[in-house]
């Protein structure tokens, strides 16, 4: 008994070792210790032991039973390991590129003008759209520019042939002109028109200019403008609006100051210079980066808004400069090019 | 506008102010200095006038000349090495000895030139920093004292600011104008010019008096006002150095002495002058009139103008002599033989001189001023301004009257102002008596105070070359300009709370791209103007009439962009030119659509998915594909609440345009605001516009007004917890029958045989199959159904039966087979 429990050790052992799947596992469990195994045959001898030599058998098959199962189970962690090794397959170089495209980009463009509005709808301000294709009412009239003002000039602006007929830009009179809007501030006129005041917003889009394409203009640009009506709107409020967008976007040391301008659709009207640490490509003290103003009484006059009892501010600026002086691009052009090279600069 | 700093100095003093502190005050004050140019000769130490004694060739150099120069009894007589040709011995010239520091920091030192010793250098004028000339010494014609500090013989230096004067401001298109903000600015005081009132005796020469007798104007609305002057017996020749310099100063060139008073005059006062030779005259008459069609002039610039019936001329009893406000004729021009002139001034309606200078492409100094607005009130002061220098520089004297034509134009205006009412547009307070001191500081008047119900009211006197100001808030930008907007105090953004939203434009916008950039796309912006080819690729002819610009400014910028697609490849075709690869790409941006005959302005959002040309791979994917496409053009719409699967439909006729045939689908419609396209772009199309391969693309429009208006927060249906119950059903249908009908059918009838005892949760196919086993001409579509009840688990026996049940409907219903 002892030499058969010893044999069946060594040839479990023996088997076990070469078994690679869980087939030949199961069967090889069921050879040894399965109800009709040899070890499970050898313990039902037990009752032909002389009763004396039973507890020392008894442990002797115990032995054995637990050396056997040892070997049963690590013939399973070897076949479960050999399964897993055969479904994730050999091991990688994990230092190869990925061979799908990306990421995806967004252009800079969209990132300033994102910049912007987060900046702005922190403190109030909600982004108004427009259409691109306008009238003279929206685009010069409202916005208190003369009939003689070269702004208007076919030199200067896109216009629509006569014929043209835009189903949903509306037209305030017959013999207005459809034309490619010079500015964005045409969103602010629909927006005052819409409803009563306060109004509070960021009008981002393209603009349009008969202007020669080089290195600094473009006949197409975008640009982001603010307005803001409510009662008692200052001069001093407009400054704070400045100082927070710039500081907000470039950093605390970053300053702004104004310098009196004219615009026909603000009174009193301002330039606005910036000067920040940091910019790439900038050998002045100071940038100017937009214009700015108090809405001026005629425009209100304009779209029914009582000048006495409201007041307003309104600023605005090319999205291209900013990004440009963001940036460092010194070529407006590349904006419009889509090189690779370029949009995965800004990812 | 440029402006002389000497020249300034006649009106207000900035002695000891820096060039920059100026230009610091004259920004600030609103106007952009965009250059400071130095002219004059800087100041120059040991540099003195010197007489070229002997001049030898120096032994070693065929080119240069050894000379011995008198720099006066201080100096003595000096060695100097010179390669100068112009000169001659007795010559005086400019000499710069050891130890002066010539513009550029060019030290002379007493040194050896090929062999031989100089104590210093005779110098040009460039070298001397007065002016461009290099082609010899510095010859002193009028030969000054030897020995002189060269600074006492040159010109002074002058600094000449180049500003852009803002089109309300014409008062300061001018000396005068300009001087007056800089006084108030600094607030010191501003000397007008004195003009001496002629007192010349009528001369009693009758034939004098025949040089001009009438002055007629027949076009009074657009020339209120006209005076003329006849002065006779004037020498023309040039001007004093004084009036030469001021005007080369700022860049014009002199011509003769009552040319150069006119333009003196227009520079100071900002009025327009003109004067022109009476003998030139037919008759003694001058008529101020509209041109008659066919008439024409031959302008001072040497050009033929044909005249229009709008025209104003200037004319005499035969001929238009002036084309008013805007330039002189050649046929009455001042030149050496003039002896009478005919001295204008005249105020012309601004609107009429812009017409006509843009109808002759004709802008001069004179139609600038005109265009932008004159004092009217400053016209007779000019005018003696100039009669009173024309009498100094040319001789003569003033003959006849005055002929003055036209009204006084009226002014009178007032302004009323409560220093509250700035302070509180201010947002900040600025004391009254100082806001009194800034509107007086530019004559500004504040000419009685009176106690109102809500505080002192000012009432400000404007003057008549303030004619931009005509409100209290006018008036808040000159006391702002005044204390200076460097000193509007910092403060926080107050923002009281608004509820709006972005709109929902923007907002799909934003939600689109994001989309996008994270399934790998870069995001171009392309210009929104393209040419014609593009536009005729992408819609029919009668469309791309319809985008077309009335004044396109370069030709492939013409039309308005119907799809983004074409810029998209314009942006591949860069790409791949470039050696660059890029798959994908997308854009959001307008678009202009025709429907029933009138553009639309669309919202759109596009992208294209291209094969890598060429970059090769260690692992290849699938390239993309017409479901890819799809799949993104789904996406896309439904961001924007449109569910694109229920409308698809192929692309046929004028839509394949852009798309290729039987691998693109097209979802929606214009009428009902919006439209969606995928799929394959024509492939002849793509390859004409430059790009190679096989290119997938998908573009959303929407109609701006139908883009999600109110955003109402979604209500939750609950959903089944008990198990479904699922089938496989295969139907042989016809090839040409597209798969959503049949599933729409096979939903129909699921829906009608189960009723309201359970639901079909899903119908979708998942096998298409043709060939073996089916008749030509079919193919079947395989369905997974999903059945579950909200309250039960389902039994395969109710299954089964409405398995059965639907089978049958559908088979009566469309005769479709059903593949076992």
């Amino acid at each position: 008994m002892e030499q058969q429990l010893s044999a069946l050790q060594q040839k479990a052992q023996a088997e076990l070792a070469v078994i690679r799947t869980r087939p030949e596992l199961e069967a090889a469990k069921a050879r040894f210790v399965g109800p009709n195994g040899e070890l499970t045959a050898l313990m039902k001898q037990m009752g032909t032991v002389p009763k004396e030599l039973r507890p020392a058998m008894g442990k002797q098959i115990n032995e054995t039973k637990v050396r056997v199962q040892a070997e049963i189970d690590a013939a399973l962690a070897r076949v479960a390991e050999a399964e897993v090794a055969a479904q994730v397959g050999p091991a990688i170089d994990v230092t190869l590129p990925a061979p799908d495209p990306g990421p995806g980009t967004f252009h800079p463009l969209t990132q300033v003008r994102e910049e912007m509005c987060r900046i702005l709808r922190k403190v109030g301000f909600a982004v108004a759209d427009g259409p691109e294709v306008e009238t003279e009412y929206y685009c010069f009239d409202a916005l208190n520019t003369p009939a003689d003002h070269p702004a208007r000039d076919a030199q200067d602006t896109f216009y629509l042939p006569p014929e043209a007929d835009l189903a949903n830009v509306s037209k305030r009179s017959a013999g207005e002109r459809y034309l490619l809007r010079t500015h964005t501030s045409s969103v602010q006129i629909r927006t005052m028109l819409k409803g009563p005041p306060p109004i509070r917003i960021v009008s981002p889009g393209r603009v349009y200019r008969r202007d020669t394409t080089d290195a600094t203009h473009s006949a197409n640009f975008h640009q982001l403008e603010c307005l803001y009506v409510d009662r008692n709107v200052t001069v001093r409020d407009l400054k704070a609006l400045l100082d927070y967008i710039f500081t907000s976007l470039l950093g605390k040391d970053t300053k702004t100051r104004f310098r009196p301008h004219y615009f026909g659709y603000t009174e009193p009207s301002f330039e606005v210079d910036l000067s920040a640490r940091h910019l790439p490509k900038v050998n002045k003290e100071w940038i100017e980066i937009g214009g700015c103003g108090m809405v001026d009484p005629v425009v209100f006059d304009g779209v029914g808004y009582d000048s006495k009892i409201w007041t307003g501010y309104a600023f605005g600026m090319g999205l291209e400069r900013l990004a440009m002086l963001l940036y460092g691009i010194d070529d407006i052009r590349y904006f419009y090019q889509n090189d690779l090279r370029f949009l995965r600069q800004f990812a | 506008m440029k402006i002389s700093r000497n020249w300034l100095q006649s009106y207000v003093n900035l002695e000891g102010r820096s060039n920059d502190e100026i230009s610091r005050a004259i920004t600030f004050l609103g106007f952009e200095v965009e250059s400071i140019h130095l002219t004059g000769a800087p100041k120059l130490d040991a540099v003195f006038v010197g007489e070229v004694l002997t001049r030898n060739r120096h032994p070693n150099a065929d080119k240069l000349s050894v000379c011995t120069v008198d720099v006066g009894p201080v100096h003595g007589v000096k060695t100097i090495v010179c390669g100068a040709q112009n000169y001659r011995v007795g010559d005086r010239v400019p000499v710069a000895l050891a130890g002066a520091v010539l513009p550029g920091n060019f030290t002379i030192k007493q040194s050896k030139i090929r062999g031989e010793m100089s104590d210093g250098m005779m110098c040009s004028g460039k070298e001397l920093g007065i002016g461009e000339d290099h082609s010899g010494l510095l010859i002193l014609d009028h030969r000054p004292a030897l020995g002189l500090p060269i600074n006492e013989v040159l010109p002074p230096g002058d600094a000449v600011f180049d500003i852009e004067i803002t089109p309300n401001r014409p008062d300061c298109l001018s000396h005068l104008g300009i001087a007056r903000e800089l006084a108030a600015w600094f607030r010191v005081p501003l000397n007008y010019p004195e003009v001496m009132i002629e007192r010349t005796a009528p001369s009693r020469d009758a034939d004098r008096h025949d040089l001009l007798r009438h002055v007629r104007v027949e076009a009074p609305d657009d020339c209120p006002l006209y005076l003329a002057r006849v002065i006779a017996g004037v020498k023309i020749g040039p001007s004093p150095a004084w009036l030469q310099e001021r005007l080369s100063s700022v860049g014009l060139r002199p011509i003769n002495n009552v040319v150069d008073v006119g333009n003196f005059v227009m520079l100071e006062y900002g009025q327009p002058l003109h004067a022109f030779d009476a003998r030139k005259l037919s008759g003694p008459e001058i008529v101020v009139r509209r041109a008659v069609e066919g008439e024409s002039i031959v302008t001072l610039d040497g050009k033929t103008r044909a005249l229009s019936s709008q025209t104003l001329v200037i004319a005499d009893a035969v001929k238009p002599v002036v084309v008013a406000g805007v330039m002189g004729g050649e046929n009455s021009g001042v030149d050496a033989s003039t002896t009478d002139l005919v001295l204008e001034a005249a105020y012309f309606r601004r609107q009429s001189i812009r017409a006509t200078s843009k109808r002759m492409a004709l802008s001069s100094d004179s139609s600038y001023r005109y265009e932008r607005g004159v004092d009217p009130h400053a016209l007779p002061e000019a005018a003696r301004r100039a009669v009173n220098l024309i009498l100094q520089t040319a001789g003569g004297q003033l003959v006849g009257p005055q002929f003055s034509v036209g009204g006084d134009v009226p002014w009178q205006r007032e302004i009323l102002l409560s220093p509250d009412f700035v302070n509180e547009r201010l947002g900040f307070a600025v004391p009254a008596a100082d806001m009194k001191a800034a509107l007086e500081s530019l004559e500004l008047t504040v000419a009685r105070e009176e106690e109102g119900a809500s505080g002192v009211v000012w009432t400000v006197e404007i003057p008549s070359w303030r004619d931009d100001l005509d409100r209290p808030i006018d008036l808040v930008e000159e006391i702002l300009r005044l204390h200076g907007t460097e000193r509007i105090p910092a403060s926080p953004v107050i923002a009281p709370g608004l509820p709006e939203n972005d709109d929902p434009v923007v907002d799909y916008n934003r939600r689109a791209l994001a989309y996008l950039v994270g399934h790998d796309f870069h995001e171009c912006v392309n210009y929104t103007l393209r040419s014609a080819r593009e536009a005729a690729v992408t819609v029919d002819s009668s469309t791309v009439e319809k985008l077309a610009l009335s004044n396109p400014f370069v030709e492939d910028q013409s039309h308005l962009r119907a799809s983004l697609i074409g810029g998209l490849l314009e942006s591949l075709r860069l790409n791949q030119s470039r050696g660059l690869s890029v798959t994908r790409l997308a854009e959001s941006g307008r678009v202009f659509l025709e429907r029933e005959g009138r553009l639309l302005e669309c919202v759109a959002v596009a992208f294209l998915m291209a094969e890598s040309v060429s970059e090769r791979s260690w692992l290849n994917r699938e390239p993309a594909d017409f479901f890819g496409a799809k799949h993104h053009a789904h996406s896309l719409a439904a961001l924007a609440g449109l569910d694109l699967a229920r409308f698809t439909r192929p692309v046929v006729g004028g839509e394949c345009r852009q798309w290729q045939e039987g691998h693109a689908g097209v979802a929606g419609d214009l009428g009902q605001g919006w439209r969606a396209s995928f799929g394959l772009l024509s492939v002849a199309a793509v390859k004409s516009l430059g790009v190679s391969g096989r290119v997938y693309a998908g573009e959303v429009i929407l109609l701006p007004e139908k883009v999600g208006a109110e955003r109402t927060h979604r209500r939750y249906k609950p959903f089944g917890l008990f198990p479904a119950a699922l089938r496989d059903l295969a139907v042989v249908v016809d090839e040409s029958l597209p798969s959503e009908e049949a599933r729409r059918a096979l939903v129909k009838a699921a829906r009608a045989v189960i009723g309201p005892a359970f639901a079909i949760e899903r119908v979708a196919v998942f096998d298409v199959y043709r060939g073996e086993g089916l008749p030509p001409g079919k193919k079947s579509l395989a369905f997974s159904l999903v059945f579950r009840a909200e309250d039960r688990t389902l039994t395969d026996e109710e299954v089964n039966r409405v398995f059965q049940a639907l089978q049958e409907s559908l088979i009566a219903a469309t005769g479709y087979g059903i593949r076992k």
